[in-house]
């Protein structure tokens, strides 16, 4: 399913937070996700043991998913970090940090934690 | 002395004090040996920088928007006298509108004037009540000093296609416009036409607002005393191939001549404290606010950005100083950081810290040192030095002096 991500700021979801006082798990429990509208739930098949997979031209990132219904049906927002930055690139010499088109999956596969993803990013 | 207590901050500034003691401040200087960071002096983490840099031939410098104003020139100094090219984080945020506004010229307003006789409030993808947590207090419920009334008079328009934590204080005289994504752009040129020839709105709204929106939109906009346009990344990170800035400051410019009685200015909202800092502190000396490049002690021309040098790899070594690009930037671009040496100097921990090769421990400055710094609005600050760092930890600014002393005799 097609899908807009945007990267936002959030005070309950914020990397600097999180390096401060944070430690692995709770990096990837509270940056490592996307928030999503109830009805792009149910259009996803997801229930809260399976992940999402987000794909476009620049990468791929798997994520949890959250559910408010104050977002956009079709969007996903989702904390600046270095998940997020799996998706993202440049266009026109510019960074896209918003709108950024995305194929959305169900998926069983697992979060990466940041020290295998920076594994991944060096390869 | 010791801090008890932290009183009247925002949550940011109260995570700021808690980072003091935070459990992954970074208290010692470290140096990547084998894979594996180990703990050493001062003296050998600034040696090993100097081998880093002596060895290189095009160091890249970035980051320097949470640091002081004296840290700055002096990370420019640094960037001089190794033929460096430096560059802060403004460029992918505020330096967007600087740059535009070189060509059309801007209206700025300060924070006092917001607070003393704004009536208009425009957030334009900008989420303040959770990226700067403070600033909506301070502007929109606080009473004038030229006004006899506070929130009662002030509108708030917030233009988003997301309705975020901001929308919370939005009251009945209020507008919110959930603007379709990415569509920024129909809206600002709609706008500019009904300034110039007014036709009346499409029937069917444009960009996902309807007629009656866009009717109060510009009636309140081409009526207000005092408005002010607080602009975000929304606005920043458009995709289009038109730069969105300049229509905007270009519809403030109409509105300003059609508008008798009253004034329209912009507000950039940089995410980082001393963002604006850099800007000032690089356009006062150089007249460029960012994207330096050096040759011979001198500034040479150049068209690069922290983006295009990193995308060809055009660098051998970089030294990043109070910022995280590994989290911050597109995975491609992190990669090509990750594949160079890197220096960092930060006080806490972050996916930079992870991959750098050399880690020097600086103090919160306003907290552990004092130092200058430019508000959003771009009004010089005197922060403090409250209480002392940990581990005789120094100041960025005194790292940075460090390692200029140790590449003079060269």
């Amino acid at each position: 399913m097609e899908m807009l991500v945007n990267t936002v700021r959030m005070i309950d979801y914020d990397q600097v937070k999180e390096y401060s006082f944070g430690d692995e798990n709770s990096l990837k429990e509270n940056l490592a996700i996307g928030i999503i509208n109830p009805e792009d739930f149910e259009k996803l098949k997801l229930t809260t043991s399976l992940n999402l997979k987000l794909s476009n031209e620049y990468g791929k990132v798997i994520i949890k998913v959250k559910q408010n219904k104050d977002v956009p049906i079709g969007t996903i927002l989702m904390p600046v970090s270095i998940w997020a930055n799996q998706i993202t690139g440049i266009s026109n010499e510019q960074l896209i940090f918003k709108n950024i088109k995305v194929n959305a999956e169900t998926t069983r596969d697992n979060v990466l934690d940041i020290e295998e993803l920076l594994n991944i990013i060096k390869k | 002395m010791y801090i008890d207590e932290v009183i009247g901050a925002c949550l940011k500034g109260k995570e700021k004090f808690d980072q003091i003691t935070g459990k992954n401040r970074i208290l010692s200087p470290l140096v990547r040996d084998k894979g594996e960071l180990k703990k050493v002096s001062l003296d050998t983490a600034l040696e090993r920088s100097i081998e880093i840099m002596k060895e290189s031939s095009k160091p890249l410098l970035y980051g320097f928007s949470t640091v002081s104003c004296q840290a700055q020139l002096k990370g420019i100094e640094l960037a001089k006298s190794i033929n460096g090219f430096i560059d802060s984080n403004s460029v992918i945020c505020q330096g967007k509108v600087l740059n535009t506004a070189k060509e059309m010229g801007l209206t700025l307003a300060t924070i006092s004037e917001v607070i003393n006789k704004t009536d208009l409030l425009i957030l334009w993808g900008t989420n303040a009540a959770e990226s700067i947590p403070r600033l909506l207090n301070k502007i929109l419920f606080s009473r004038g000093k030229f006004r006899m009334t506070g929130r009662e008079i002030k509108t708030l328009i917030i233009i988003d296609p997301v309705k975020t934590a901001s929308f919370g204080v939005m009251g009945v005289r209020d507008l919110s416009l959930n603007i379709d994504p990415g569509k920024d752009i129909d809206l600002i040129r709609v706008l500019k036409e009904e300034c110039c020839t007014p036709s009346g709105f499409p029937a069917d709204g444009v960009a996902g607002i309807d007629q009656d929106d866009l009717k109060r939109l510009l009636i309140q906009l081409t009526n207000a005393e005092n408005a002010v346009i607080f602009i975000g990344q929304g606005i920043l990170s458009s995709q289009t191939s038109v730069n969105v800035v300049h229509e905007l400051l270009d519809l403030v410019h109409m509105i300003n001549v059609k508008q008798q009685k009253g004034r329209m200015s912009i507000m950039m909202l940089g995410g980082h404290y001393n963002m604006a800092g850099f800007d000032q502190v690089a356009l006062s000396l150089f007249g460029k606010n960012h994207s330096l490049q050096f040759f011979d002690n001198n500034l040479v021309e150049t068209s690069e950005t922290i983006i295009s040098k990193l995308s060809k790899e055009d660098f051998d070594c970089s030294i990043i100083v109070g910022t995280d690009p590994i989290s911050h930037l597109p995975w491609k671009l992190s990669k090509a950081l990750m594949s160079k040496p890197l220096i960092l100097i930060d006080n806490k921990k972050s996916a930079s810290f992870n991959i750098a090769d050399v880690i020097l421990p600086s103090a919160l400055t306003g907290i552990e040192c004092e130092g200058l710094a430019y508000r959003l609005d771009h009004v010089p600050i005197e922060l403090q030095k409250i209480v002392n760092p940990p581990n005789n930890i120094i100041s960025d600014e005194e790292l940075l002096s460090k390692l200029i002393s140790r590449l003079k005799p060269i």
